[in-house]
This record gives structure tokens, sequence and C-alpha cells, in this order.
């Protein structure tokens, strides 16, 4: 790893400049520039004069401050110790305040004197002090969880973690508290499905693994498991997210008006993280469901400075099976698994450690001669420094592998003088990332993030082995490498009461390189097969291509008043991980490749506008936001494309323009004994490509006109509450067959319009109900029980149509439509604490 | 890899309830182009070209056949020229004689299609296929199949010749050739180039030939065909195949297949549809016995 060099570099020079109490921004980044690897002198030139500029104007606001000093520190729950994120803190009537970081960390500089200090987060107790403010001082504050079921929030100051009074747009934050309120899909808790009740998020269907993202394809999605990017973010095809809802804290989707800080996917962030673990006492959670278990144990290894949880959940439909197969299904196995782990160290008071882990697998197998296997890995340590009262550290490294496995042999069913016959196939994506990330919060009206990532990848995009009695062939795909880097910085800037600004600059930075082989290909009308010219082999590290990009972010923020305001945002991203994958929704087996000579890079460029309100005393939030969207270099594929175990693959491959646009509304009450939320969008996603359709701008597989959900839950008491969800989204598009060609007995459907997506399917939608029933505490055990109802009226929504011969009358043709969830599904958990 | 997915739709359709209904959908019909079925082989006796139009989908009525065409196939590789004659079966026809072979292993072949006005033309090779040399069945309970219906489940052996890379079809049909039952499409001995050169057939293929879900009962004669392809009309048949059978959860966007009849005028805007192929084939029957 080329850049491990260059964070250590990083480290001494911030201490060095510490010492001397100056600004240590730009002149750090501008040394983390010079060994990095792959840079450019006219990037780095930019990029430094884009620092030289903020460095002035920084300098500019230190001297022009008077005597002040800065409080910092971390807030954490008192219960459990969890560090908080997004707590406001503010001095009342003054409109000068912060909020914590993803570690709860917090830095607030303030003029020296007296100061009420308020610390406020819904379903806390808020927090007040009054300190005097002499000199830099740290505070560590724990919040209480507020004894009251309803949320209410009694302050009157700024609430800084409002959609209102931060800087972002298109950022939908949900915490495990509200995704534990919603109706369940059996019994589950899951973080994908609540995500798609947010507006600017669909999916194709049910049983559809990944999710579009104001119109964006599911490999547009950069989905970090504390900060380690997860491939496959689904188990059983797409039913059930890979998330273990006991580990998971919070996550932030971001839908655009991304900070520089992230990169490498063009449609969204989706940031889940993980729980810290109880550092008070020990804890134990779990749930018994219908379709499969879980436990999770937390608690202090040291009290109040370091803890770990570990949570594991298991499929046992095989199980459950069992008894009805008989047989030769006997040996048939279906199921998942995953554990998610994590562990914290509080070194001292300017350091943490944290370790987290997850690893699951689906399997799939059929009487010991096939086995299908799949699943991610990542491993993630991050180490918290904080330098000085007002320079924060994350450094992130990272590891994450996605793999499957597809095997058949004849063992079971062969006869004693046949050969026994093998056959098998497996790919992996593996990714190794290092990102050292620093906040440093200049005063209460400026704050810069700046910081660097790199990721190295390695790809084996298959290898097939096919074995015959004592003979063995193989086709290996050669492995792929990249590098993929950035360096970024972002400052966030208040001005005055009413005007916020985020701006950044991310300079993006990949090579696809050796060792490898390199294909070329010949042109050719578009949207059939490039002929294959040549190849090249790469020696190790030896580089094919490099792609640079200059991503320029800015968010705007205007205040109307203190409840209203109005936000715009440009975006610019690039993408240089594709998934090939030309089918409804991914399947497991479709694999991943980087951008190289013959697949572009995906860069997309975003605008939004948006209007926010705050009710009084928060009681409802509201927002309107309109996006539109530009995606250049979507991968889209020849027709009969040959997309697994071909060398050539890039040649069935053809490049489309895509745009997006559309209107999202959102409603959502926090407090009180009714909460939820409503949200509509209104979007088209379209995409035109040489070679498809004529050319002509069709509609994505994954457009929905409108998308319409609501979210509901009732408190009655503190043992039983209701939660109602709805669903309506238009139908996907499709393409039908008007006329079919008699061959060989077969018939086969041909489109003679010649365009697709000349069709839609029925609109789809679901009412879904649950019931939780909480048991009343008996010593240290806590339990409830969850009834839920999916698909109440039992609709048979459309997940495809398609033509075929009547299976029992080869002489009758018809249309089919397949339902994944044809019924009703009860589900009941019993979820447990002690 | 057809078998994967079924068992996954399968899993998941246990669990979860899936299920598929026929609908009324009403897809009005836009245009007609004539479909060329022809199928030429290296087995003795009469060879036959079908030439029809093409039918709005859900119309159940056989396809019109166009009789006004006139077709002559050309062996390239010897200049030998036989003329396709429209006959009251609804073919076009050449007889050789009932002992004698047009197609020969390793022959060009040319198909000459002249039609209102436009002239068609389609190339295809015979490649080399190795012989059948069983096909066997075995009893299997409800509880043995995966879609719980008792009967035979037959297997074929087939080893695949050794040295390039050789492309198949195999089909079986029940009790006679105007009814098919299965098809599967063999690169060597399995999906892949380069896996089973010299390989006999691999299982998810040699257990290819009955249907989970329809079994073969005692009386039943399992018909199997295979037939050796060329890369274009394996590419071809293949993606035919796929649009056949494009249902699941994995579905992918409707393909209009191509066609190897191309004008010879480049600039008319005439075409037809469908393919010409020339194929080695074998055949082996069982007849299920208990």
């Amino acid at each position: 790893m080329t850049s491990t060099p260059a964070y250590f570099t990083a480290q001494t020079d911030l201490k060095k400049r510490q010492e001397g109490n100056s600004v240590p921004t730009c002149l750090t980044v501008t040394t983390l520039l010079t060994s990095f690897p792959y840079m450019t002198l006219p990037a780095m030139k930019t990029f430094s004069n884009l620092c030289a500029l903020l460095l002035s104007l920084l300098l500019t606001q230190t001297a022009m401050a008077q005597q002040r000093y800065t409080l910092r520190g971390y807030v954490k729950d008192k219960q459990n110790g969890e560090s908080l994120i997004g707590i406001s803190i503010g001095v009342p009537g003054t409109g000068l305040g912060t909020v914590t970081n993803e570690y709860g960390f917090y830095s607030l500089t303030l003029p020296a004197g007296t100061h009420d200090i308020q610390f406020t987060y819904v379903g806390y107790t808020t927090f007040k002090t009054t300190i005097a403010l002499k000199s830099n001082q740290s505070m560590d504050v724990k919040l209480e969880q507020s004894s009251s079921q309803l949320n209410e929030v009694t302050i009157t100051g700024k609430q800084n973690d409002k959609a209102v009074n931060n800087m972002s747009t298109g950022l939908q934050k949900l915490s495990m508290a509200q995704m534990k309120k919603m109706p369940t899909f059996m019994g589950e808790v899951d973080v994908l499905r609540a995500i798609q009740t947010l507006p600017g998020v669909t999916t194709v269907g049910e049983g559809s693994s990944g999710f579009n993202v104001r119109g964006g394809a599911t490999d547009e999605n950069l989905i970090l498991l504390d900060e380690a990017p997860v491939y496959n973010s689904s188990h059983m095809l797409g039913f059930f997210s890979v998330f273990n809802p006991d580990a998971v804290k919070s996550l932030n989707l971001m839908k655009g008006g991304f900070p520089a800080e992230y990169g490498g996917r063009t449609s969204s962030v989706l940031d889940i993280r993980m729980k810290d673990g109880n550092n008070q006492k020990m804890q134990v959670n779990g749930g018994i469901g219908d379709i499969f278990s879980r436990i999770s144990v937390e608690g202090p290894i040291k009290k109040d400075e370091s803890s770990f949880i570990i949570a594991a959940r298991r499929s046992y439909v095989d199980i459950l099976m069992k008894p009805f197969l008989k047989g030769d299904m006997k040996d048939t196995k279906l199921n998942f698994y995953d554990i998610t782990g994590k562990l914290n160290f509080k070194l001292n008071k300017n350091n943490t450690l944290f370790v987290s882990g997850y690893i699951g697998r689906d399997v799939f197998g059929f009487q010991k001669q096939a086995d299908l296997n799949w699943g991610n890995s990542t491993v993630s340590i991050r180490w918290n420094h904080v330098f000085n009262d007002r320079l924060f550290l994350n450094a992130t490294t990272y590891y994450s592998n996605y793999d499957y496995n597809i095997s058949f042999n004849n063992s079971t069913s062969k006869d004693a003088n046949e050969q026994s016959e093998g056959y098998s196939w497996k790919s992996n994506i593996k990714n190794y990332g290092i990102k050292p990330a620093f906040t440093y919060y200049l005063n209460t009206n400026n704050t810069i993030h700046f910081g660097v990532n790199a990721i190295y990848y390695t790809f084996q995009p298959g290898t097939g082995i096919g074995s015959s009695g004592g003979t063995q062939l193989a086709t290996i795909l050669p492995d792929k490498h990249a590098v993929e880097a950035a360096l970024y910085v972002d400052h966030e800037y208040k001005i005055g009461k009413k005007f916020g600004l985020q701006y950044g600059l991310r300079l993006s930075d990949f090579t696809y390189l050796g060792s490898g082989t390199a294909y070329y290909f010949r042109d050719t009308t578009p949207g059939i097969r490039k002929p294959f010219d040549h190849s090249k082999d790469f020696g190790k590290n030896e580089k094919i291509v490099t792609y640079k990009y200059l991503e320029p972010r800015i968010n705007v923020r205007y205040n109307l008043t203190d409840d209203q305001a109005l936000k715009a945002s440009y975006t610019r991203t690039s993408q240089f991980m594709h998934q090939i994958s030309n089918t409804a929704s991914p399947t497991p087996v479709d694999i991943w490749t980087p951008s190289s000579n013959n697949i572009k890079p995906q860069l997309a460029d975003q605008i939004s506008l948006g209007y926010f309100y705050n009710a009084r005393n928060d009681a409802f939030e509201a927002s309107a936001e309109v996006f539109y969207k530009k995606i250049e270099n979507q991968i889209d594929y020849i027709d009969n494309s040959n997309l697994y175990l071909n060398a050539l693959v890039e040649g069935d491959l053809l490049p489309s323009h895509s745009r997006a646009y559309g209107l999202e509304l959102y409603v959502k009450k926090d407090i009180g004994n009714n909460t939820g939320w409503i949200s509509y969008t209104l979007s088209r996603s379209e995409r035109q490509t040489n070679g498809i359709s004529g050319g002509d701008w069709i509609l994505n597989r994954y457009d929905r006109t409108h998308n319409l959900s609501f979210v509901g839950t009732h408190e009655f008491d503190k043992r039983h509450s209701l939660s109602v969800n709805f669903t309506y989204a238009s139908g996907t598009p499709a393409t039908y067959a008007d006329a079919r060609l008699e061959y060989q007995q077969w018939d086969i459907p041909y489109n003679t319009t010649d365009q697709r997506s000349n069709y839609r399917l029925p609109a789809y939608h679901r009412l879904d109900l649950s019931y939780t029933l909480k048991r009343p505490k008996h010593r240290r055990w806590e339990g409830e029980w969850v009834f839920s109802l999916y698909n109440v009226y039992a609709r048979r929504n459309t997940y495809s149509i398609y033509f075929q011969q009547d299976p029992d009358n080869a002489a009758h043709r018809e249309a089919v439509r397949l339902s994944i969830i044809g019924s009703i599904i009860p589900g009941i958990t019993y979820n447990f604490k002690f | 890899m057809q078998k994967f997915p079924l068992l996954l739709l399968l899993a998941t359709g246990l669990l979860f309830g899936a299920c598929t209904d026929v609908i009324k959908l009403d897809v009005p019909n836009k245009k007609n182009y004539p479909v060329l079925d022809a199928v030429i082989t290296d087995q003795p006796g009469v060879q036959k070209i079908r030439f029809t139009n093409s039918v709005p989908y859900q119309d159940d009525s056989t396809a019109p056949v166009i009789t006004t065409a006139s077709m002559t196939l050309l062996d390239v590789t010897d200049n030998n020229t036989y003329p396709f004659i429209y006959g009251a079966d609804g073919y076009y026809s050449y007889n050789p004689g009932e002992n004698i072979a047009i197609g020969k292993l390793g022959h060009v072949y040319k198909l000459h299609i002249e039609y209102q006005g436009e002239i068609y033309e389609a190339y295809d090779t015979i490649k080399r296929i190795p012989e059948i040399d069983s096909v066997t069945y075995k009893y299997k309970s409800k509880e043995d199949n995966v879609a719980g219906k008792e009967g035979y489940f037959a297997r074929v052996f087939i080893t695949d010749i050794k040295g390039a890379t050789d492309h198949y079809w195999l089909r079986a049909y029940r009790n006679n050739l105007q009814t098919r039952n299965t098809d599967a499409f063999a690169i060597d001995g399995a999906f892949n180039e380069g896996l089973a050169d010299g390989f006999p057939l691999i299982l998810p293929l040699s257990e290819s030939i009955t249907r989970d879900d329809k079994p073969y009962q005692i009386g039943d004669t399992v018909i199997v065909q295979f037939s050796s392809l060329t890369y274009p009309t394996y590419n071809f048949m293949n993606q035919a195949y796929n649009q056949i059978n494009n249902g699941g959860l994995f579905a992918s966007v409707l393909e209009n297949v191509k066609s190897n009849a191309l004008n010879v005028s480049p600039s008319s805007t005439q075409k037809i549809l469908g393919w010409f192929s020339t194929n080695s084939v074998r055949y082996k029957s069982v007849i299920i016995q208990p």
C-alpha cells in the first residue's frame, strides 16, 4: 500500500505544527499531495491554489477574532456509554452551536466568559450547564434517555441537527429506534427496507437485491458499514439486508449534496454505523422469529473505557424444512448467517481505537451435488485522535471482500462404473483501504474537513474448473488490480445567522494497473460485439490507464426565518467500480469490474434545490426537494451478451448517457404518541445508448413515476403500539413481445417496435401492519412480542411479465405474471433483552 | 446455468409463496415479418425448410405459411445446387433419395431465398458430432424430486470430442418428434469454453432431458436429439432459448433475435427473421419400462 507512508507523514507534520499553535491545514495537505501516488502536476497545482485561498480566508478570520476559547469533548449515552451522533450543543439565545460528529465528538469555540450550554437530542433529557470559559476546556457529557415514551423535547434553543439548520441537502437520517417502530417483513427489522420508505429511494420489486436512489442504478450506492464498503447488501436474494439490527446504531443516506469526504459512487452514500457496545454493564439482546433468530452480547471490557459487542444471526428455513424433506431432497441447504462484532478502547483522553468486523454468507445447496454460496466480509480499524481542542482525526483502515462459489458434482447420482465429475466456478473482489480524515474546528462559524482516501483493489473475475475422472481443465480469467485515491478538502462556513455554505473539492485519481491483461477491440457498429484486436500483458503495478477528476461539491443554505430554510447544492461525483448485470435485479453472481481502457468511469453531475421547514416546538419537519442528475458512461449491454467467465466481456458493453430528475416531498413527526413520516417522489430516470432502441432515450428499468410511502406508529401506552406502512409505486417499465416467430417448435417472442421499455407493469402497492406488546420488566429481563402482517390485502404485485407456451399445451401461448410474494405473510418475533 | 435460477426461484417460492398467474394482456401487434426455419442435417433422405409469417404472440393459430418463395441450397464446398420445392405439406423440400445425405461434414452451405423481389442469403457449416453412448432412466418418488412429482428421470451419456471447441444442442422429445420436451446447450461437455474439452456432458446437461415437473411415465418414449452447431448458430439458439424462458427473479430485458439470412441489397429496408443452420445430428430413444 503506497499510501501508508503518506498517512504517517501527515501525522508527524501535524504534530510539529501543533506546537507552534498555527493553522495546520493546507501545508499538510500539500505534503500529503507530494507523497501521493499517480498525482500529476496540474492537478496538484489546482489543489494547492484552493488550499492557499482557504488558508488566507481562515487566517483573516483568526486575526479578527477576539479572545476565544474552545470547549470540546465527547457526548455519550449515560445508560450504555454509546457515543451519540448529531447531538445539538448550543448557547441558548445566541444561535451559536454545533453538533457532535460520527464519533460523538464536538468542539465549540466561544468568546471568553460565562456561557449557558445546552445539549439536546430527541429522546434524551436535555443537559444544561454553565461554564466559565477562561481557557480551552474539555468536557465529556453523558445524556440520559428520557423516561417519557413520547420523546417530548422541552427546549427552546436552536436544534443544530435539524435539516433546517444543517448544510446538507438530500440527507436522510434514521435511527435504530425509528426503524424498530416500522412494520417488518417476517418480524425482522431491516435497514434496507426502512430506507425504501424515504423519498427518492425505490427498488424494482420484492426480492430485488439493491435499491435505486434518485434514478441511479443499484451499483451506484456506496454502502459503508463502519466505513468499509459492502458489495452485496442482501441475504436471501434481496429479502433481508445483511445488517444485523441489534448491532446498528444509525444510518445516514446521502442522496445528493455529497460532502467532499465521500466519493467513488455516483448516486448515494449509505453510511451505516455500528453500535460501540455497552460500556456500563453486560447486556444480551435477542430475538426469535419464524425465519431466523439473532442474539447479541455487549458489555464493558473495562467500565467507561472499553467495550465490545458481538451479534449473530442464522436463518433456519432448512432446519424447519428438514422433517418435510425426504429421499434425495434431504440434503437441501438453504440458509444464511452473519456475525457482526466491534471492540472499542479508550486509550486515553485523546485516543480511541475501534475494531469492527462483519462476516456473512448465504448458502444454497441441493443433494450434495450442487452448491452455491456467497458472502461479504469486512474489517475496519479506526483510530480517533484529538490533536488539540480543535483538530480531530479519524483514521480508518479497512478490508472488504465479496466472493461467491458455484459447484456441481455427480457424487450422489453416479453409477459405480461412472467417472466422478465436477464443475466449479468462483469469483471475488477485495479492497484494502485507508482513510485518514481530519476535522478542524476553526471557530463557531468555520469547520474544515480534509483528508485522503486510498483503496487498493484486486478482482478475481472468474475461475472455472472442470474435472472428469483424473483430468482437470480450468479457465482462469486474469486477476485485475486497481488503485483509487482521492484528496479532499471541505469548508463549512456559517456567514451570519442566515447564510451557511459548505463547499469543497475532491480530487479523484484512478489507475487500472498490472499485473493483468488489457484487451483492445476494434470499432464496430454500436450494438454488436466489438471485434477483439489484441491483448497486452502488464507487469506488477505497471499502469494500464489512469483517470483523474476534479469534483466540486457545493451546498448553500439560506434561512428565511428560524424555522424555514432554502438550500441548493451542486455536486460532481465519479465512479470506478461497475457491476456487470443485465437482469432485472443483480444476482449474487454478477461480478464487479473496475474502469479500464475500455470501460470509462462514470461521472455524475447533480443539482438540487430544497425547502425545509421545522414546525414550532419540533412538532414536525417537512421538506421539498427537486433534483436533476446527469450520468455519463453507465454500462449497458449488447443483445446476447456473454457476461460470465468471459475474458472479452468488455467487448459486449456499451456506454450510455443517463439522466434523472424529480421532486421529493417529506413530512416527518418524531414526537408525541403518533409518529412517522410520509414521503412522495415524482421522478423520471432514462438513458440513451447508441446501439439500443435506435439510440432513442428510453426509460430505465427502475423508473417509477410516482412513489408514495406512509409509515406511522401509534403508541397506546408504554406497552402497546401499532405500526402501519403503506407503499404505492407506479409500475416499472417493461418490454413486451407483440409477435412470435415459429422456429423448431419454439415460439420466439419478438418486439416488432424495436423499442425497449414500451410498456409499464401494473402499479405496486402494499399495506403492512405490526403490533408490539412489551412485557412488564421482570428483574433485568425485558421482553416484547411483535406480531406483523406483510401485504395485508394479499395483493399479487407484479414482479415481471413474460410470455411462454403453455407448459401443458404447447399450442397455446400465454402471458404470465410473476409475483414474488403472492399472499399475506404473517410474522411473529419475540425480542428480549437482559 | 439453467438449473441454478430454477433452484433459487424454487427455494424462494417455498418460502414466501411466490406465484405465477396467467393474465390477459393486450399487446397490439404492430408488424409481422417472414420467418425462416431452416435446419439442414447430415441425415439421409428428404430435407425440409419452413417459411412462415410471424403472428401476434398470443394468437394461438399456426403461423401462416409463405408459399411463394424460391429456395435454393448450395453446397459451397462441392459446388452442388439443391432446389427446394414448396409442397402440399407446407414445407419447401428436397429429396436426394432415401439413402443419400446432402449434408456432409465440414461442408459450407449457402441458402438462397427469393421472395417478393428481394434476395436473402445465409451461410452455415456442418460441424462434427460424437455418438450418443446411451440413455438411461431411473425411478424417483415424489420426495426425491424437487418438483414433487413421481416418475422416471432419464439421463443421456455423451462424451465431447477432444480438441477444438464444440457447440451442441441437446433436445429431448416425448413420444414423437412433434412433441418437444426439453432443450439445453453445451460448450464441449459443459457451459463454458475451456472447462470440459473431451469430457462427458456434466450432470446438469446429462439430466436436462427430463422435466422435473413432468417426469416420464411407463410407456413413454424418450427421444434424444443431439446436434452440432457452429458458433453463430449456437449464439442464435442460445439467445432464442433465453427469450422463451425469460421468467423469474432474474429475468432480463426482451431481446430481439437477429437473423443470418441477410438481404443481398444492403440498401433495402425489407428483412426476414429466423435462421439457417446446418447440423450433424444423432438420435437415440428409449422406452420407459417398469
